[in-house]
Order: structure tokens, then C-alpha cells, then sequence
């Protein structure tokens, strides 16, 4: 198969289409995978309005937000505010969440929308971004190329290379690879149409290898 | 990869290949490209390189980098707590600004429409317009504005610190504080003097107020500001152009005073000139023959005499009042028993309510004769306005059990804790009912103690309203169970509360039932503020950031090696 014995990866080509299909709920670390368990008392608790409870949902979950507003949010101050408001909102909204639900994924909603909002005031969205975005270039990248550049990536050149990218780009793959929001949840909250979702994401990739690519330039002249 | 461009043309996109390698494709696209992806090593090496992008997405995203900052691993214990503070800070705010409004507004227009003959002289315009009781108190407002002007400077950079980054605000900080500086500095400074005995001597010019602590206090000299002084002996007898302010045992006003004064003191007596207003709550308010006051004079007292001359209003309570000198204004007045000599004139109406007839000369120079209410012994349970002022009175409590809960809401849960053991509450309640005005009294005689024991005495009597709102609450929970939430706790002290207000409604009961209900609350509250006191073993909640082993969120493979 030529998979250059990567066991790991052999899944990326599926047996057939029922594995295919069966693969999207069962990828590792989906929010409502099994083996994930949330503390479904405590969020009873919570919603009945017990102090105590929500406040072990809080230490539960605050860094996880923490870090979600951290990646999607431009300096360390809105994320620290955003966790705060999130919190907050989340609090007056408890009696909404649907309790069939995963409380993870509606937690990362709430988050999500209110950190698009964030970016959304500032004008960080603009229309010539979604310009942009309408005239990508779907090129075949040289494969080769790609697989060198990603593994000579330490994770935290990525976050710096993340950290440079547009606000929509940077949203985009905070959702869908920190969170592991579906493209409908990813569609919604950005208020774009699903089939455009792929787009955004793609877009948001090329951007990101090009800031990669761009620190690797600077590391490069910074030695020379 | 070394291809011609007809075969680049025959391989999969990359758009294709990343719906592909995220499962969004749809059955029949997936097989295409399942197939294609079988026989092309180009597209293999594609799609896994899409995957490993997506891994390292994930991991890089996922490390913990950073920890939680502190302001966020302690905001669940202190979010409400900033949140009451903000709560007092508006009231403070409000009430500065009400203030403000009043002095810089409403004073000037009514001093324009006395000027222009509007200037009336009912005893309600004295109590509310004539700022018999809010002007005169710049010395400690000027403190208050600082503090209101510190707030709002605080919630500008609150709020533009969302806006900006640390040194955009930190430039408006400093920008404010420049501000600030290159404001003009008061014309007068305030001075303070404290010994055993502080005497402005006759030839002394103070420029500005002057707080005076003593022993015994003499002002012989001229003091172009306010004095406020806390001495169980004033004596003032050169020349004030303020107001003073005097907690004493003793004033004796000899000299003049071009503002207002006020007090709280055990007798006062003027024989000076006093050119504007007076208020006092006193046990003995000797107006002398030759003392003069030029506005309006309150008084709060247990024996009262007047013989020298009022220019404006005077509203008394007192136990036993003499008018023997000459009033330009109305009177009301309200008391046990009143006198009016042959000496006295007054010019405007009289109305007394007192225990018996006021016992008036018939050589006394009066503009109408004295209106005379016998003062009720009982409330007339008939009377439909009695209802009504329950009610307003009902509305009032759930008010200020409402601002209280909001202000304290950890204390007010703890209270009405408190408040369920029964014997502890009880016997407390009896001890700070009792005890503390006892001791209160005995703080006032002291100089240092004075003002402490005013204090406590203010503390004390608010808190025998608030005995009530908890004791609302505790058969608010009775009624609709417990709960450790606030806004559902304030709906049960309100319904407790109307159950109370109604109790104490009742004819030869409600008196008890109120005291019952006093010592009870009283008592709870005293407990609850005794156990803030003790030191706690087990804290209720970690302050040290804390980090969970890892989120229960999501990955697209992290944990799989890459």
C-alpha cells in the first residue's frame, strides 16, 4: 500500500465505505465518544441550581476553555476576559443545555460563538478575507513537500504560526482540531453554509504552512 | 515526485482529499477516491500528510502550555463578591451623584428663586430644600467625591482594558493621573489637631477646615473653613466662616458662625450668632437670649429653650420645649409638653402635637394660635391609610432585604444559618440588644470613643431591620424549602417577610411578635458574624489554580502517535 509502515495512518484509506462512515463517530476523542464521561450529576446539580455543583463544572472545564479561547483569540487578556464571559453566560444559559446532549460539545458552542463574536467586533472579518477565501486556488500541493514540512514542525512553532493567522483561518481550525466540532457546528458558528466549511479549513491550512514556512525563513536568517 | 502534467491531472485535489481524510465526503465520492487512492502513491502520500497536519494541529493545540492564570482559577469564589462590590460602589456612586446634583443645581436655582421672592418657609421645604440636614457636611463629601471619581476612573480602565491593550490603558491611567495633578490645588488645606486641649488662639487665621480631637476644644480666632471636632468641650468663640460639625458632650457657641451647625452632643447652648442653619440631636438645646440663628433650626432633644431669635423654620421633637423668643418662620414641633412665654414672637404658624395642650401666654406675640394634635397612643386599626402604610412598610423591608442580600449574600446565607439554631440565636439576641446600645453609650463618653459609639449605635438600630429580613427568610425556607442560591433565598425572605409584616399587623400580639422577631434576627446575625470571626479548618474552596489532568474535550487523534 505504500503507507511507509505507518500502521497508524492505514485507516486514512478504508476498507470500504461502512468503516468510511462509522469512522466520523468513532474517532478518538470525540466529544461524545464512548469511554468520555461527563459529570452528569454535577451538571444536574448545576442546573438545579446548586453553587457547589457549578462551581466543579467550573474547575472541571475552565481550562479547557481556557485554552480554546487562548488558541482562537489574538492576546492572553481576551482570552482570560472571554473565559470569564463565557462562564458567565454559560451560567444563566445552564437551564437551556439539552440534557440528551454532550455537555462538552454545547459548552464548546457557547465558547465558539462568543469568541466569533469577539473577532466579529473587531472587524477582524472582513469581506475581502471572504474574497479571498471564494478564490482559492485548489491546487495539488506537492505531497512530498507537505510531509517534510510538517514533520520538521515542533508543536510550538505551530501555535506561533497560528497565532499570526487571520482571525476566521485561526477560528476555523481552533473549532475544528482543538474542539473537534463538526462542519455543521463549525458552519453555524461561523455563520457560513457547510459546503463552504471545507473551503475555510483548507484555506486556513495554507495559511498556516505559509506562516510556517515563513518562520522557518526567519529562523533561518537569524542563524545566517 | 517527478510526474508529467497529463498524470498530475489525473490525481485528486486537495480539496478533495482533505473532505476525504475528515469523512465528509458522501458514499459515492468516498469510493472514487478510496479506489484512486489505492493505486496513486501521490495521493497516498496526500492524504497522509493531511493527516499528520491534522495531528499536529491537534497536539500543538492540546499542550498545555500555559497554566490557568490565577485570576481565572479563583473567579468562580470571587466573581460575585466583585460583583457586590460593584453593587455598593453604584449605590456610593448614586448617592455622591445625588449630591452633586443637589449642590451644584438644585442650591443655587432655589438661592436665585429666594432672591427673587419664591423663598417659602414650609417646615417641608426646611427638611428636604434648606439642606438643614445635607449641607454643610463638604469637608467629608470631598472625600466621597475623591472616592466616587477613583471609581469611575477605576471602571473607565475596567472597562477600556477590554478594548485596549495593557499599554493603551495604562496610558490612559497615567494620562487620568497627569489629569489630575495639573487640576488646581484647593485653595484652603485642611488641617488636624489633636491633643489634650487645642486652643485657636484669639490672633490665629486658619486658612481652610480644621479637625480638632481633644480633651477640650477652644476656638478663640478666626477659622475661614469648617470645624469638625470630636471633644467632649467646645467652646466657640471668635469667628467661623464655615460650618461646624461638633460631637461633644458640651458647645457652648459665644462667637459667630457663618455656616451651618450640627451635632451630636449631650447639651448645646448658643449665644452667639449663627448665620445659617442648625441641627442638633441633643439632650438640652439652650438658644440663648442673646443667641441668634439666621435659617432654620432642627433639634432632636430632650429639653429644648429658645430665647433668642430663629430667621427661618424650626421643626423639635423634644420632651419639653419653652419658646420665649422670636421666630421669622413656622414651628412643628413634637413632644410631651410646650410653653410658650409672654416674651415670645412668632411670626409664622405653630403646630404642636404633644401629649397635652401646649400651655401658651396670652402676652406672647403669635401670628395663629398653636395648632394642637393630641399625639394617637394607638394605631386606628380602621383607618385604611394604616393598611396602606403596611404595606408601603412591607415593600420597604423586602427592599432593603433585597439590597442587603445583594450587597452580603455569603453573610445573609450564614445569618439565616444562623438563624435555625434556635438557643444560641436567642440568647445572643438578648446579649447585642441589650448589651451593645448600653455599650455604645458608655464609647461615647470618651473622646476617641465617641465617634465609634455613634457608629455602633447606627450599626445597632439598621441591624434591627435586618433581624427581620432574616428572620423573613428563615420562614421563607420553612414555607418553600431550602436553597443555597441567592435570587431564590431573596424570594423566600420576601415571603417570610410579608408573613411577618403581617404578624406584627396583629392588635395586643404584634408588638411581640416584632420584638420576638428583633431578638431572634439579631441574635442570628451576632452569631453569624462571631463564626467569621473563628478561624476555619477546611477552606471551602482551592485558591491555588488547579489543573485537570486533561480537559474531557477532543481530539482528532492526539493521543495516537503521529
Amino acid at each position: 500500500m505504500g503507507w511507509g509502515g505507518n500502521a497508524g495512518l492505514q485507516y486514512v484509506i478504508f476498507a470500504d465505505l461502512c468503516a468510511y462512515q462509522t469512522m466520523e463517530t468513532q474517532r478518538p476523542g470525540r466529544m461524545s465518544a464512548p469511554g468520555i464521561t461527563e459529570p452528569a450529576e454535577a451538571i444536574a446539580r448545576a442546573r438545579a441550581g446548586d453553587a457547589n455543583a457549578w462551581g466543579e463544572l467550573y474547575r472541571e472545564y475552565a481550562p479547557a476553555i481556557f485554552r480554546f479561547c487562548r488558541r482562537a483569540l489574538p492576546t492572553r487578556e481576551d482570552a482570560e476576559d472571554a473565559t470569564m464571559e463565557i462562564f458567565m453566560k454559560l451560567r444563566e444559559k445552564l437551564g437551556q443545555y439539552d440534557t440528551t446532549r454532550s455537555f462538552t460539545a454545547w459548552l464548546y458552542k457557547v465558547a465558539a460563538n462568543h469568541c466569533w463574536d469577539i473577532l466579529r467586533r473587531r472587524k477582524i472579518r472582513q469581506d475581502k478575507e471572504t474574497e479571498d477565501v471564494e478564490s482559492i486556488p485548489l491546487e495539488h500541493p506537492d505531497p512530498n513537500q507537505l510531509e517534510k514540512l510538517i514533520e520538521q514542525r515542533t508543536s510550538e512553532e505551530v501555535r506561533k504560526a497560528l497565532a499570526r493567522l487571520r482571525g476566521r483561518a485561526r477560528m476555523a481550525l481552533v473549532m475544528r482540531y482543538y474542539s473537534d466540532m463538526s462542519y455543521d457546528e463549525i458552519a453555524d458558528a461561523l455563520g457560513v453554509r457547510r459546503a463552504f466549511v471545507g473551503v475555510v479549513l483548507l484555506r486556513a491550512r495554507h495559511e498556516l504552512r505559509q506562516a510556517l514556512e515563513g518562520n522557518a525563513a526567519l529562523a533561518a536568517g537569524g542563524v545566517s | 515526485m517527478s510526474e508529467t502534467p497529463g498524470e498530475k491531472m489525473k490525481h485528486l485535489d486537495e480539496m478533495t482529499c482533505l473532505l476525504y481524510a475528515e469523512r465528509q465526503l458522501d458514499r459515492a465520492r468516498a469510493l472514487e477516491v478510496s479506489a484512486h487512492a489505492q493505486e496513486c502513491e501521490a495521493c497516498q502520500t496526500l492524504l497522509r500528510a493531511l493527516e499528520r497536519e491534522s495531528r499536529l494541529l491537534t497536539r500543538a493545540m492540546l499542550e498545555e502550555d500555559e497554566p490557568l492564570p490565577s485570576r481565572l482559577a479563583v473567579f468562580q469564589e470571587r466573581a460575585r463578591r466583585a460583583l457586590h462590590w460593584i453593587w455598593g460602589l453604584a449605590f456610593g456612586l448614586a448617592a455622591t451623584g445625588a449630591y452633586a446634583l443637589y449642590a451644584d443645581y438644585i442650591q443655587p436655582w432655589q438661592r436665585e428663586l429666594e432672591q427673587a421672592g419664591f423663598g417659602g418657609s414650609n417646615l417641608l421645604n426646611l427638611l428636604i430644600f434648606q439642606g438643614a440636614f445635607w449641607k454643610g457636611w463638604q469637608s467629608m463629601i470631598t472625600v466621597l467625591e475623591a472616592a466616587a471619581l477613583m471609581t469611575l476612573g477605576a471602571f473607565a480602565v475596567m472597562f477600556l482594558r477590554r478594548r485596549m491593550r495593557r499599554g493603551g490603558a495604562l496610558a490612559v491611567v497615567l494620562a487620568g493621573l497627569c489629569a489630575l495633578l495639573a487640576m488646581p490645588a484647593p485653595a484652603a488645606a485642611t488641617e488636624f489637631r489633636k491633643a489634650d486641649t487645642v486652643d485657636i488662639g484669639k490672633d490665629e487665621k486658619i486658612k481652610g477646615d480644621v479637625y480638632i480631637m481633644a480633651q477640650r476644644a477652644r476656638v478663640d480666632g478666626t477659622v475661614d473653613g469648617d470645624v469638625i471636632v470630636f471633644s467632649p468641650n467646645v467652646d466657640i468663640n471668635g469667628h467661623v466662616m464655615g460650618d461646624v460639625i461638633a460631637f461633644a458632650t458640651s458647645v457652648r457657641i459665644n462667637g459667630q458662625v457663618d455656616g451651618n451647625v450640627r451635632g451630636a452632643n449631650n447639651n448645646i447652648t448658643i449665644t452667639g450668632n449663627v448665620a445659617r442653619n442648625v441641627t442638633d440631636f441633643c439632650q438640652t438645646f439652650t438658644l440663648d437670649a442673646n443667641g441668634k440663628v439666621g435659617g432654620s433650626l432642627t433639634s432632636f432633644s430632650e429639653s429644648f429653650s429658645q430665647d433668642g431669635s430663629v430667621g427661618r423654620d424650626m421643626l423639635l421633637f423634644f420632651a419639653h420645649g419653652t419658646f420665649a423668643g422670636k421666630v421669622a418662620g413656622g414651628i412643628r414641633a413634637k413632644g410631651d409638653s410646650l410653653v410658650i412665654t409672654s416674651s415670645a414672637v412668632i411670626d409664622g404658624p405653630i403646630r404642636f402635637e404633644g401629649n397635652k395642650q401646649a400651655d401658651v401666654s396670652p402676652s406672647a406675640k403669635l401670628a395663629s394660635p398653636v395648632e394642637f394634635h393630641r399625639i394617637e397612643k394607638h394605631m386606628t386599626y380602621r383607618s385604611s391609610s394604616y393598611y396602606v402604610w403596611q404595606v408601603i412598610w412591607a415593600a420597604a423591608f423586602i427592599l432593603f432585604g433585597l439590597v442587603l442580600f445583594a450587597l452580603m449574600p455569603k453573610f445573609s446565607e450564614d445569618a439565616v444559618k444562623s438563624a435555625e439554631h434556635y438557643g444560641a440565636s436567642a440568647g445572643l439576641g438578648v446579649l447585642v440588644l441589650f448589651g451593645v446600645p448600653i455599650a455604645a453609650i458608655i464609647a461615647c463618653i470618651t473622646v476617641v470613643g465617641l465617634f465609634l459609639g455613634i457608629a455602633t449605635l447606627f450599626v445597632w438600630y439598621g441591624s434591627l431591620y435586618f433581624a427581620q429580613v432574616i428572620v423573613g427568610a428563615v420562614i421563607g425556607q420553612w414555607l418553600m424549602g431550602r436553597t443555597s442560591e441567592l435570587w431564590p433565598l431573596i424570594g423566600r425572605m420576601a415571603v417570610g417577610l410579608i408573613l411577618v409584616r403581617l404578624c406584627t399587623t396583629i392588635p395586643h400580639v404584634g408588638g411581640w411578635v416584632k420584638f420576638v422577631a428583633i431578638l431572634w434576627g439579631i441574635g442570628a446575625i451576632s452569631l453569624a458574624i462571631y463564626r467569621r470571626f473563628q478561624p476555619t479548618i477546611a477552606p471551602v474552596a482551592p485558591a491555588a489554580p488547579y489543573t485537570p489532568p486533561m480537559p474531557p474535550n477532543t481530539t482528532v487523534g492526539g493521543t495516537m502517535p503521529a
